[in-house]
């Protein structure tokens, strides 16, 4: 291979005769990550990563989603420990379909999300006290629910979560200054005047 | 970054026969509604099939999108250049992680996807098979593959998939400094010496037919294409997304006094659409099938960055976590 870019050439050969398919790795595990973008605000969901553990997908999560973007902190948990409740139409309200659960067990915390309109995405609630998930829902349906509709609610063992720690915080604190990433910071309106004035004469 | 134009496979005529009529119906009362269409809903399987293949081709765009560009990084022409260049393709590879992810919560997991990137049965924007000679080709794909990417992505983002339409808002946010940093580069160039001037101009004749191409071919107005775009997978037709681009662009690339090499391309001011000379499309099928100046080198890049990370997904590989469908 003959390229243009002197570190495609600089590539190691690999054994490109190889054409037997690749052997199907176990993909990584999935996890949701949610951000918060000001203090005061709640966390919203903003996707996924793929990782090998909860730290590593913590880390790879700063980078994906808080690279560009004001955010303060960020919860990460891995998707299969996320409860989902059934997801509403209309006028119908996710709470609806809760109903009362009798506690089993120790009790623990969990996160509450709520998704406020179809199409948006989730957004932290609060947390409840409960056994179970589904008691966590129950909980949660006296003592978060307001009059805004909620069309599907995700609940969190509060352990399953890797929240931020102070030390995590550091890449956050210099967005601001790196103004080279702002479109604001490529004003060639100046430039581009003077040129089309020196070409007219 | 992304070249639209989509090709669509034919739609065959049994597939949408055996489809619930109760549930299609609602299904299309819900995306006529406006309300977005989200993974746990009910949806046809050509729906699933033609967004799996829309939103995978976005993601291999973005990620070998970020190779004839990246390549300039350690060249680009000082500190702030280089700085600038980084950032914006390290902007492309997330798109692709964006959009990967919510082509997964249809059903197809990461690895096929970047399976069939590499052995070559998926496909990517055709405009990243051809090469960038100079920093000034450099800087025409920082301004004007991305100007025409965020016409694309525009409309794209108003479409009915709720987890795309998610992915391409921040995505569109990203891009606005790209396309005013590629303009940038372009009026330095352009308010520069004889030589950069030129420079530039050559760049520009080399990509205006690739550009022409990367709306792609006018859409035959089928049954396939009115299905799509009832369901709103499709927004617009590549001619309405092509003339849109000319309408912004032509004008701006004229007023810093470089010609464009059509002789036919001027504005009807009657019909308000800009006429052109019909591009090479037979070179663009044999570019988009693998003949292209660069196919083998991007798609041989990617299969050596797969085989040399290899041993790294093997030892972060452990039991206990296990890959499910992302949920939104």
């Amino acid at each position: 291979m003959k390229s243009l870019d002197p570190r495609v050439n600089r590539l190691p050969k690999t054994d490109s005769a190889n054409t037997a398919p690749k052997v199907p790795l176990d993909q990584f595990g999935t996890f949701e990550v949610f951000v918060q973008p000001k203090a005061g605000k709640p966390f919203q969901h903003e996707g996924i990563v793929h990782a090998p553990n909860l730290e590593m997908a913590y880390v790879l999560a700063k980078e994906a989603f808080t690279r560009r973007f004001t955010c303060v902190s960020i919860y990460v948990a891995e998707t299969r420990n996320i409860h989902i409740s059934v997801l509403t139409d209309g006028d119908d309200d996710a709470y609806n379909h809760v109903s009362e659960v009798t506690p089993e067990g120790e009790k623990t915390s969990f996160e509450i999300f709520h998704l406020f309109k179809r199409g948006k995405q989730h957004q932290h609630v609060g947390a409840v006290v409960a056994t179970n998930p589904n008691e966590a829902l129950w909980i949660a349906s006296q003592e978060l629910r307001t009059d805004k509709q909620v069309f599907n609610i995700w609940t969190i063992r509060t352990s399953d979560i890797r929240f931020t720690n102070q030390d995590d915080m550091d890449l956050w604190l210099t967005l601001p200054e790196k103004k080279f990433r702002d479109a604001a910071a490529y004003k060639g309106g100046d430039k581009l005047k003077t040129f089309l004035e020196a070409s007219k004469n | 970054m992304y070249g639209g134009g989509n090709t669509f496979e034919g739609i065959k005529s049994d597939e949408l026969t055996g489809e619930d009529p109760i549930k299609l119906a609602e299904f299309e009362a819900r995306i006529e509604r406006g309300e977005k269409i989200e993974p746990s809903d009910w949806m046809p399987k050509l729906y699933r099939k033609q967004l799996i293949r829309m939103i995978e081709q976005h993601a291999h765009s973005e990620i070998i999108g970020a190779l004839p560009e990246g390549t300039w990084i350690t060249r680009a022409p000082g500190f702030k250049r280089k700085m600038a260049l980084m950032a914006k393709v390290q902007d492309e590879v997330g798109h692709g992680q964006l959009l990967y992810s919510a082509a997964e919560t249809l059903g197809k997991s990461r690895e096929e996807m970047i399976d069939d990137l590499i052995n070559g049965k998926s496909k990517y924007s055709n405009i990243f098979n051809y090469p960038t000679f100079t920093w000034a080709d450099c800087c025409f794909i920082s301004w004007l593959v991305d100007a025409g990417a965020i016409v694309n992505q525009l409309a794209n983002a108003k479409g009915s998939y709720g987890p795309y339409c998610r992915a391409l808002d921040r995505i569109c946010a990203e891009e606005s400094f790209h396309l005013k940093y590629g303009h940038h580069c372009v009026i330095y160039l352009a308010s520069g010496t004889q030589t950069q001037r030129d420079m530039f101009q050559e760049a520009l004749n080399r990509w205006w037919p690739p550009m022409m191409h990367f709306f792609g071919p006018s859409d035959k107005i089928s049954v396939h294409t009115e299905i799509l775009m009832k369901w709103k997978v499709k927004m617009g037709t590549n001619d309405d997304m092509r003339n849109q681009f000319l309408d912004m662009y032509v004008p701006k690339i004229w007023e810093l006094g470089f010609t464009i090499p059509d002789p036919n391309l001027k504005k009807n001011t009657e019909t308000g659409r800009w006429e052109y000379t019909e591009p090479d499309w037979e070179e663009f099928k044999r570019v988009i099938n693998g003949d292209g100046p660069c196919n083998k080198e991007r798609l041989e890049v990617r299969r050596i960055a797969e085989e040399r990370g290899r041993w790294v997904r093997e030892a972060l590989r452990t039991p206990k976590t296990a890959y499910v469908t992302p949920l939104a």
